[in-house]
C-alpha cells in the first residue's frame, strides 16, 4: 500500500463542506465488515509487516500507512474521524478545541488548544510548539510530505523553514494557547488540512533538528517510539503524559505495539491464517491474492476485514507522443484491454472492482458508465481494429509502457500486453525500479508512451481527483501527476468552473459529469478499484478498515479482546 | 549459490584430479566407460530431453494450443484469488503441468520456452568464458613473464570480488536492454578467470614437457606450438571444465533472474517462474515445484556428466 | 617470514582499493542522479544542486572517490557550517533511502548475519568432513555412492527452491517448526532455534556436498600416498593413521574454502537472508539493490569484498602451521 502511494496525495480526508455528504459508507462494495466488540485495554498489540514505514518524521512521511501510525504518536490540530467510511473520514478536533475560525473570506484561521495535552517528556503543548513544527517541516531538505501548509499558508518568496530562514511571520501565537494561520488565498477547508502530518507540534526549544525526528520521534500521542531498529522492529510504548480526558478520538487500548518489518508477504499471510502463539495478538496489511484462496474457511472469515482503498488503478495515455496524440488510438485501446484479466492478475473479485470510470465510487459525484463496453470486461479487439484503421494504423500499433518491477504490476501489464496483441497493438515493457518508479513517469522527459499507476483523492471529492491527473495547467517537468499531459480546453475550461461552484451538491455531480466527458477524450484506461482485504488474529477486537488510510486497519481504535491471553 | 561455477572450479584445482599432459585419451575409450555408468546414462537421457524441449518448444506450443504468452481465464478462479481450477495446480488433458495463478498461462509451455532461455544463455557464457579463459590462460602460462603477471593480477582481483552481490548490482544498474546478451556478458566477466587460471597451471607443466622441447628444437614458432601441440593436450581439460561450467551458468542465471535482475517478464526463464512462484507457494505448491524440478535435473544431470566425464579421462590418463 | 606477510597485506589492500573503485566508478557511471532520488517528489532545481553540493557530488570522479575512501579512515562532513552533518569514521556515507548512517545499518544487521553463518558452518563441516570419510572410507560402497549422489544433489539444487521446499512440507504442511521470526537468543531459545534452523539447513546442505567431495577425493588421495603405506606397514592401526596422518592433510584444501565460503556468508546470505525473511547484512544488499540506494550497495560490496581478502589470508596463516611443507616454501 505503501509503495503504491509513493507520489500520490492521500488522506487530506473528508473535508468541512463535504462532512454531511455520502462518501465511502454508502458505496455499494465499500465498508465491510468490521471486527465486533470494544477492545479491552493491556496488552501488547503486534504488527507483521513488509516494508519499514517510510519517515517517522511527520514532515516527511505522506502515505496512507504512514498517516495512519502517526496518529499513534502523533497529535495535530485536528484529525479524521474513527469508524468505517465516512464517519472515518470526517474531520474532528483533536489538539484543538473545535475546527477552528476564520474571518470572512477565510484566509484567517484561528485555532485554541485544549488544556492537558503533554509531550513525552512532561512539557505541556504551547502554540508555540504547533508554530515550530510548521516551520521546520518547511525546510527543504525535510518538506517531501503532504504539501498543503506550503500550498495554502502565506509563505514569504525564499522562506527555507526554521533552521535557515526562523520564524514564520504568518503563524502569530498571541498567547499559550492560540494559534492564527494566515493564508494566501481564500480556503474553506483548512480545517481538513491542519490534519495533515506536517501540522505536528514539536518542542521548539528541545534541540530537534531536521534529522533527529526521523531517527527520535518526540511523542504527543498516546504513545512514545522506546526501540526502532530500520528495518526489523518498532516497539511503542503509553506515553504516560497523555491523557485520555483530552482526546475524543484514540481508543489507545493496547500498553504497547510492536512492529516486525521486513517480513516476506506470503509469510505474513501464512502466520495470520495459522494464527497461532502471538500471532493470535496481530494484524496485518492486505493479503496477497495467492492466500484468497486459503481465507475462505468459516474460522479466518471470521476474522477477515474487507474495504475498497478508495483509489483508481489506471493506464494514462501520454498524449503528446506520437500515435497517442490521436483519440481514436487512445479509444481503441481502450476498447481492447481485458480488464478481466488485468483484474485477474491482481487477485481476482476479492481484491478489486472493475473499473470503467476514473472517479472510485467512494468519491462523491460518482457517476457510474462505460464509453468503451465489452462483453465480460474481456475487451473488443475487433472493434479496436476498426477504430485503429480509421485512425490510420491498419497494420498495427506499438507503444512502451512504463512499468513498476513488482509482482502485481507486472502481472497486470503482462494481461494489458496480452489483450492489445490481439488487437494489433505491440506493448513493449519498460521496466523501472520500485525506487524511481513514480520519479520516472512524473518527468515528462523521461515518461514513455503509457505507465500504469493509482490515484487516491485527498478527501472524498472530484475536486482532489479529476484536476491534478487532468488538468492541462497542471503538468510540469518533475513531480507531474498528470501523466498523461492531458490540455485539453474544454476540460480545462470545465474543471475552472466547477472550481467557481459554491453550490456542493451541483459541484460534486458535475464533477461526474466531467469524468465522463474526459473519458470520451480516452486520455487514459481505468483498470480497477483496488480493495483491501486483512486477517486479523483471533483475540483482536476494535479492527476495521479505515477509509481515509488506504483501507488499512485504524491503530488508534483497534485492540485486544483479552489481553490476558 | 551452491551453484555457482567457481566452487566445482576450485574443487577440481583443489583435487587435482584433472587430467594433465600426455597424449590425449582415445574418446571411443572415454564414452565406452562413460556407457557404463547408468547415472551416465540417465543424465545424457535428461539433457537430450531438455535439450528436445526447448528446441520443440513452438512445436509443443502448436501441440497444445498454448502459447507461452497465452492467458486462459476459464483455467483459473477469480473468485478465489486466481487460484488454477482443479487438483495439483490445474494439471488436466487442456494443460499437461497445470497453469499459472492469475492468469492461466500453460506452465508446461512455458517451461519449455524457459529451457530455450536458460540453456541458450548457459551455452553461450560457457563458449565464452571457454575461448577466453583458454586464451588467456594459455598465453599467461606459456609464455610468462609481463603477460603472466598481468593476467594473473587481473585473474585474482576478479575472484576476490563478492561475485554475486556485484553481478545483481551491476544488472540493476543496467538500463533493461537486452537482458540475455547482458547476462552472458557479465556471467563471462567473472566466469573467465576460474578456467584460465586452471589452463594457466597446466600450460606451465606442458611447457616443459619433451614434446614442446622437441618442437622447440625443432624451430618451430611459440604460436605453433601453443596452438598445435599444446592445446590439444588441453582437450580433455577443456572438456571437463565446459561441461561444469554450463549447469553453474544455469544455475547462476536461474538465481539472478530469481532475484529479479535477470530475464525480464513476461519473457518465460525458470528461475523467475519461481520467483513469481514464491508469493504461492503455500496455495499452489505445483508453480514453484515443477520449473524447479526441471532446473534441479538440468543442473544435476549436466554435473554428473561433467564429473564422470573427469573420472573417466582420468582413468584413461592412468592407463 | 615477515617480508611475506608484509607482502601479502599489501597485496590486498592493492585488491580492495581496486574493487572499491570499480565499484564505485560502475555506479558513478551507471546510476541515476542520486540527488534527483533524495529530492523526493517535490523538488526544485535548486533543491537538487542543494543536494549535489551537500554530497559532493558535483566534485570530478576522481575528488569524490578520494572523499569516499578517505570517510572510511577518517570521518567525514557533509556540508557546511549549520547545516553540516558529520559521519564519524568509520564512514561509508548515509542511506538515500533512509538518511541513516551505513556504517550503522551493517553493524546492526551482522549479528543476524554472523548466527546465519557460524550456524551453517557448523552443520556443514560435520556433515560435509563425516561424508567426505564415510565415502572415503568405504570407496566404492554403496555407501560411497549414496553419499557422493547425494553431495552432487546438494550442488545441483537452488538453495531458494531448497528453502521453498523445506518451508513448505516443514511449516505449511507438517507444522513441525513455526515460520521463522526474528527472535533473539535471550528472548526464546527454542523459538530462536526453530527460526534458524531452516536457513542452517539451506546454506549447509550445498555446502557440505561441496565440502564431502573435497574432503573424500583428498583422503584418498593421501591413503594411497608412500608416508601412509609406511605408517600402515608399522602397524598403526587404521582410525589411528586416518585421524594421525590422513585427516589433517586433507584438510588443507578444506581450510582454504572455509576461510572464503565462511567469510562470504559473514558478508550475507543475500537469497536464503531474502527467501526467509531474515534482517542480516544479505537482506540488506538486496533491499538497498532493489532500491538503488547506492551508498549502502558500495558499503556492503567493500565489506563482502573486505571479509573474503582477509580471509584469503588469514587461510595463509593457517597454512603453514596445517602443512608442513607449505611452510618451507613461504620462507
Amino acid at each position: 500500500m505503501k509503495q503504491r502511494t509513493a507520489l500520490l496525495a492521500l488522506t487530506l480526508a473528508g473535508s468541512l463542506a463535504l462532512a454531511g455528504c455520502s462518501p465511502a459508507s454508502d458505496a455499494p462494495d465499500s465498508g465491510g465488515d468490521g471486527i465486533g466488540g470494544t477492545p479491552t485495554a493491556g496488552g501488547t498489540l503486534r504488527v507483521l509487516q513488509n516494508a519499514d514505514f517510510s519517515h517517522l518524521d511527520p514532515a516527511q512521511g505522506f502515505d496512507g500507512g504512514v498517516n495512519n501510525f502517526y496518529r499513534l504518536i502523533y497529535r495535530t490540530l485536528t484529525t479524521q474521524g474513527t469508524g468505517e467510511g465516512a464517519e472515518g473520514t470526517e474531520i474532528v478536533p483533536d489538539l484543538a478545541t473545535d475546527l477552528g475560525t476564520h474571518n470572512d473570506d477565510a484566509t484567517e484561521w484561528t485555532f485554541t488548544l485544549k488544556d492537558d495535552i503533554f509531550f513525552e517528556d512532561g512539557t505541556p503543548i504551547t502554540s508555540a510548539d504547533v508554530k515550530f513544527g510548521v516551520e521546520r517541516a518547511l525546510d527543504p531538505s525535510i518538506s517531501i510530505g503532504s504539501p498543503y501548509a506550503k500550498i495554502v499558508l502565506d509563505i514569504p518568496e525564499g522562506y527555507e523553514g526554521f533552521y535557515s530562514s526562523g520564524p514564520l511571520d504568518s503563524i502569530e501565537t498571541p498567547d499559550e494557547k492560540t494559534i492564527v494561520f494566515h493564508l494566501n488565498q481564500p480556503y474553506a477547508d483548512f480545517a481538513a488540512v491542519v490534519a495533515q502530518a506536517p501540522f505536528t507540534p514539536f518542542p521548539a526549544d528541545a534541540g530537534v533538528t531536521t534529522t533527529s525526528v526521523d531517527q527520535q520521534p518526540i511523542a504527543s500521542g498516546p504513545y512514545r517510539v522506546t526501540e526502532y531498529q530500520r528495518g526489523s522492529t518498532l516497539v511503542l510504548e503509553r506515553n504516560e503524559h497523555w491523557s485520555k480526558e483530552s482526546d475524543d478520538v484514540r481508543g489507545a487500548y493496547p500498553d504497547s505495539y510492536e512492529w516486525s518489518f521486513g517480513l516476506d508477504g506470503a509469510t505474513i499471510d501464512e502466520r495470520m491464517i495459522a494464527g497461532q502463539g502471538d500471532d493470535r495478538n496481530a494484524i496485518a496489511g492486505s493479503v496477497q491474492a495467492a492466500s484468497i484462496a486459503r481465507i475462505q474457511t468459516p474460522e479466518i472469515q471470521e476474522r477477515t476485514i474487507q474495504g475498497l482503498q478508495g483509489c483508481t488503478t489506471y493506464m494514462p495515455m501520454n498524449t503528446t507522443k506520437p500515435g497517442m496524440d490521436n483519440p481514436l488510438v487512445r479509444q481503441a485501446i481502450n476498447l481492447a484491454v481485458d480488464k478481466q484479466a488485468v483484474k485477474d492478475g491482481t487477485g481476482g473479485s476479492q481484491l478489486a472492482d472493475i473499473a470503467t470510470t476514473m472517479m472510485p465510487p467512494t468519491v462523491a459525484g460518482f457517476t457510474e458508465f462505460d464509453l468503451y463496453p465489452s462483453d465480460d470486461f474481456a475487451g473488443d479487439p475487433e472493434a479496436a481494429k476498426d477504430l485503429l484503421t480509421e485512425a490510420g494504423y491498419p497494420d498495427g500499433f506499438s507503444f512502451v509502457l512504463d512499468i513498476r518491477n513488482n509482482p502485481k504490476m507486472q502481472a497486470q501489464a503482462e494481461a494489458i500486453q496480452q489483450s492489445l496483441a490481439k488487437a494489433g497493438i505491440t506493448v513493449e515493457f519498460n521496466l523501472i525500479d520500485s525506487s524511481t518508479f513514480y520519479e520516472v513517469i512524473g518527468t515528462t522527459s523521461q515518461q514513455h508512451d503509457a505507465a500504469i499507476t493509482g490515484w487516491c483523492p485527498d478527501w472524498a471529492s472530484g475536486a482532489t481527483f479529476l484536476p491534478p491527473i487532468f488538468e492541462g495547467t497542471q503538468i510540469y517537468e518533475k513531480g507531474n501527476s498528470n501523466v498523461a499531459q492531458l490540455n485539453d480546453p474544454a476540460v480545462n475550461a470545465r474543471i475552472a468552473e466547477i472550481r467557481a461552484m459554491t453550490d456542493v451538491d451541483e459541484a460534486n455531480a458535475a464533477w461526474g459529469e466531467l469524468d465522463e466527458q474526459i473519458m470520451e477524450l480516452a486520455p487514459a484506461v481505468p483498470l480497477l478499484f483496488e480493495k483491501a482485504v486483512m486477517v486479523v488474529g483471533s483475540n483482536i477486537a476494535g479492527a476495521y478498515a479505515h477509509a481515509g488510510f488506504s483501507g488499512g486497519i485504524d491503530y488508534v481504535s483497534v485492540g485486544l479482546a483479552d489481553p490476558e491471553k | 549459490m551452491s551453484t555457482v561455477p567457481s566452487e566445482l572450479a576450485v574443487e577440481s584445482e583443489a583435487k587435482g584430479a584433472l587430467p594433465t599432459g600426455g597424449a590425449p585419451t582415445p574418446a571411443r575409450r572415454v564414452i565406452a566407460t562413460l556407457m557404463k555408468s547408468p547415472a551416465v546414462v540417465v543424465s545424457v537421457c535428461i539433457i537430450v530431453f531438455i535439450a528436445l524441449l526447448a528446441v520443440c518448444a513452438p512445436l509443443l506450443a502448436v501441440i497444445t494450443g498454448w502459447g507461452p504468452y497465452d492467458f486462459d481465464k476459464s483455467a483459473i478462479d477469480s473468485d478465489l484469488g486466481g487460484i488454477p481450477i482443479g487438483p495439483l495446480g490445474g494439471i488436466s488433458a487442456e494443460h499437461w503441468l497445470g497453469v499459472e495463478p492469475g492468469n492461466g498461462r500453460d506452465i508446461l509451455v512455458r517451461v519449455a520456452y524457459g529451457a530455450q532461455v536458460s540453456l541458450t544463455i548457459a551455452l553461450s557464457a560457457t563458449l565464452v568464458t571457454m575461448t577466453l579463459g583458454v586464451v588467456l590462460g594459455m598465453v599467461a602460462g606459456f609464455f610468462g613473464g609481463l603477460a603472466d603477471q598481468i593476467i594473473s593480477r587481473v585473474m585474482d582481483f576478479l575472484m576476490a570480488f563478492p561475485t554475486l552481490i556485484f553481478m545483481i548490482a551491476l544488472l540493476s544498474a543496467l538500463p533493461a536492454g537486452n537482458r540475455p546478451v547482458l547476462l552472458v556478458i557479465v556471467l563471462s566477466i567473472f566466469g573467465w578467470p576460474y578456467t584460465a587460471r586452471v589452463i594457466r597451471g597446466q600450460t606451465m607443466t606442458l611447457r616443459n614437457s619433451e614434446f614442446v622441447e622437441a618442437a622447440r628444437a625443432s624451430g618451430a614458432r611459440p604460436m605453433r606450438i601453443a596452438f598445435r601441440e599444446v592445446l590439444p593436450n588441453l582437450r580433455g581439460t577443456i572438456i571437463v571444465l565446459a561441461t561444469l561450467a554450463v549447469p553453474g551458468y544455469i544455475g547462476t542465471e536461474a538465481g539472478l533472474s530469481f532475484l529479479g535482475v535477470g530475464v525480464m517478464p513476461p519473457t518465460p526463464s525458470w528461475g523467475q517462474m519461481i520467483s513469481t512462484a514464491v508469493g504461492w507457494y503455500a496455495v499452489d505448491p505445483m508453480f514453484f515445484l515443477i520449473p524447479g524440478t526441471f532446473l534441479f535435473l538440468t543442473v544435476f544431470s549436466f554435473t554428473v556428466l561433467g564429473d564422470h566425464l573427469r573420472t573417466a579421462l582420468d582413468a584413461g590418463d592412468a592407463a | 617470514m615477515l617480508f611475506y606477510f608484509a607482502r601479502r597485506i599489501l597485496a590486498a589492500i592493492g585488491v580492495l582499493l581496486l574493487i572499491s573503485l570499480f565499484t564505485y566508478a560502475i555506479f558513478f557511471l551507471l546510476s541515476p542522479d542520486p540527488a534527483v532520488q533524495i529530492c523526493g517528489k517535490t523538488c526544485t532545481p535548486e533543491r537538487i544542486d542543494q543536494i549535489r553540493s551537500q554530497l559532493g557530488l558535483d566534485l570530478p570522479f576522481w575528488q569524490q572517490y578520494w572523499q569516499f575512501l578517505s570517510g572510511i579512515f577518517t570521518g567525514r562532513t557533509y556540508g557546511e557550517g549549520a547545516a553540516a552533518i558529520q559521519c564519524a569514521a568509520p564512514c561509508l556515507g548515509f542511506s538515500f533511502q533512509t538518511n541513516e548512517p551505513v556504517t550503522d545499518m551493517i553493524t546492526t544487521r551482522m549479528p543476524v548475519s554472523i548466527t546465519v553463518a557460524v550456524g551453517a558452518a557448523v552443520l556443514w563441516m560435520l556433515a560435509g568432513i563425516g561424508g567426505g570419510l564415510l565415502s572415503a572410507v568405504k570407496q566404492g560402497t554403496g555407501w560411497d555412492r549414496g553419499v557422493m549422489m547425494t553431495a552432487l544433489a546438494g550442488i545441483s539444487l537452488p538453495n531458494y527452491f531448497v528453502a521453498l521446499l523445506l518451508q513448505y512440507v516443514l511449516v505449511v504442511q507438517l507444522r513441525w517448526l513455526p515460520f521463522p521470526q526474528s527472535v533473539q537468543f535471550a528472548e526464546d531459545p527454542l523459538l530462536w532455534f526453530q527460526s534458524y534452523l531452516m536457513p542452517w539447513l539451506v546454506l549447509a546442505f550445498g555446502y557440505a556436498a561441496m565440502y564431502s567431495r573435497i574432503v573424500r577425493t583428498n583422503v584418498i588421495d593421501t591413503l594411497g600416498q608412500n608416508f601412509m603405506r609406511t605408517a600402515r606397514a608399522k602397524g598403526l592401526d587404521a582410525p589411528l593413521v586416518l585421524r594421525r596422518h590422513a585427516l589433517r592433510p586433507s584438510l588443507t584444501p578444506v581450510v582454504t574454502l572455509f576461510g572464503m565460503d565462511f567469510a562470504g556468508l559473514l558478508g550475507g546470505a543475500l537469497i536464503t537472508e531474502t527467501v526467509f525473511g531474515l534482517n542480516g547484512v544479505g537482506k540488506l544488499t538486496a533491499d538497498s539493490i532493489a532500491k538503488n540506494d547506492q551508498p549502502v550497495i558500495m558499503g556492503v560490496t567493500l565489506l563482502a569484498a573486505g571479509l573474503v581478502v582477509i580471509a584469503n589470508m588469514l587461510v595463509d596463516v593457517a597454512y603453514t602451521y596445517l602443512d608442513p611443507r607449505v611452510r618451507v616454501k613461504s620462507a
